[in-house]
């Protein structure tokens, strides 16, 4: 169990109504994790959301060809690992804590159960991921259509 | 009004309960639009959901004055649209048919609506959405790191990198 307070200082929940925040809490727990603990594994399912409290944990990308791109920096208050609340999702990244950190985690089964039996808990959490997701989805569209029109097979120097 | 056997080809749809799609089914229309059929264009406000039953739509962004893009071609049984249901965000691609197609719609703000009353068919609604912003999401970044990886010195041109990753 996580305290609300604690959890209102999460960005990803920070908006939600305080009594689907309390319903959240009992299904939180607090970990701590050493330096060079691999939270996520690229390519394999995610079972856990994970939101950083203290620390930094970066994320890293593998390419096809084995190239490792270390695409982003989490600093407390950010999450990642939402895919976890759809269930059988796969993880396009791997997660490496590279402080010691300290970590909020939510069971995606446990969330599921949750929402399955309260609907307006799901409907308030599922409509903030499919609202995240269209907004990283078109963010991406536009990465993709600007690295188009740099390439140089399109835009020769 | 459609029939719930046609709802159920609808891969989003897939695992919603019957009573749901028979909501759906109420609230739904069967449209057949002929080849070339412009559905919406990039930045108009989108208020229409549709799920394609037969035929292709291509869903385009003009790169400049000269190239277009192909983002998707949507075939029988997915979706597109989805901002209808939750934002009414203008549209960020072109919906064109191309070819004849038969397509089932359903009105955005309606159902909407029909979320403030019915959390259940929203939680369904927003879970099916969610799942297919994340393969789309998923298979941009795999471009968009291909792209990286056979031309790294564009790296440092593209802004926003870290939103790669789903994090928040």
């Amino acid at each position: 169990m996580v305290p609300i307070d604690l959890l209102k200082k999460i960005r990803f929940l920070a908006d939600l109504p305080d009594d689907i925040i309390e319903k959240i809490s009992p299904l939180a727990q607090k970990e701590t994790f050493h330096p060079d603990s691999i939270l996520i594994r690229q390519n394999q399912e995610q079972h856990l959301v994970y939101m950083l409290m203290a620390g930094k944990i970066c994320l890293n990308a593998r390419s096809d060809a084995g190239r490792i791109l270390t695409l982003d920096e989490i600093t407390p208050g950010r999450s990642f690992g939402m895919s976890a609340l759809l269930g059988n999702a796969v993880a396009t990244f791997s997660a490496v804590c590279t402080e010691p950190c300290e970590v909020i985690t939510l069971s995606g089964d446990q969330m599921r159960q949750l929402f399955a039996s309260d609907y307006t808990a799901g409907y308030a959490v599922m409509g903030r991921v499919a609202q995240l997701f269209k907004d990283r989805m078109n963010k991406h569209t536009w990465q993709f259509l600007h690295s188009l029109s740099i390439h140089p097979a399109i835009n020769p120097v | 009004m459609v029939k719930i056997q046609d709802l159920r080809q609808i891969f989003m749809l897939e695992s919603m309960p019957d009573h749901l799609l028979a909501l759906i089914g109420q609230e739904a229309h069967l449209s057949i639009f002929s080849s070339g059929t412009c559905l919406f264009r990039a930045g108009e406000a989108v208020d229409t959901f549709y799920m394609v039953m037969m035929g292709q739509v291509a869903l385009t962004v003009a790169l400049n004055k000269e190239v277009d893009v192909i983002l998707e071609n949507i075939q029988s049984g997915r979706t597109f649209g989805s901002s209808a249901l939750i934002s009414g965000d203008p549209a960020v691609y072109t919906a064109v048919c191309q070819e004849p197609c038969e397509t089932i719609t359903l009105s955005g703000a309606r159902m909407q609506t029909l979320f403030e009353t019915n959390h259940e068919l929203a939680f369904y609604m927003m879970a099916g959405v969610a799942r297919q912003y994340k393969q789309t999401m998923d298979s941009r970044a795999k471009m968009i790191m291909k792209t990286l990886e056979q031309h790294p010195e564009m790296k440092a041109s593209i802004h926003d990198i870290e939103t790669l990753t789903p994090a928040y």
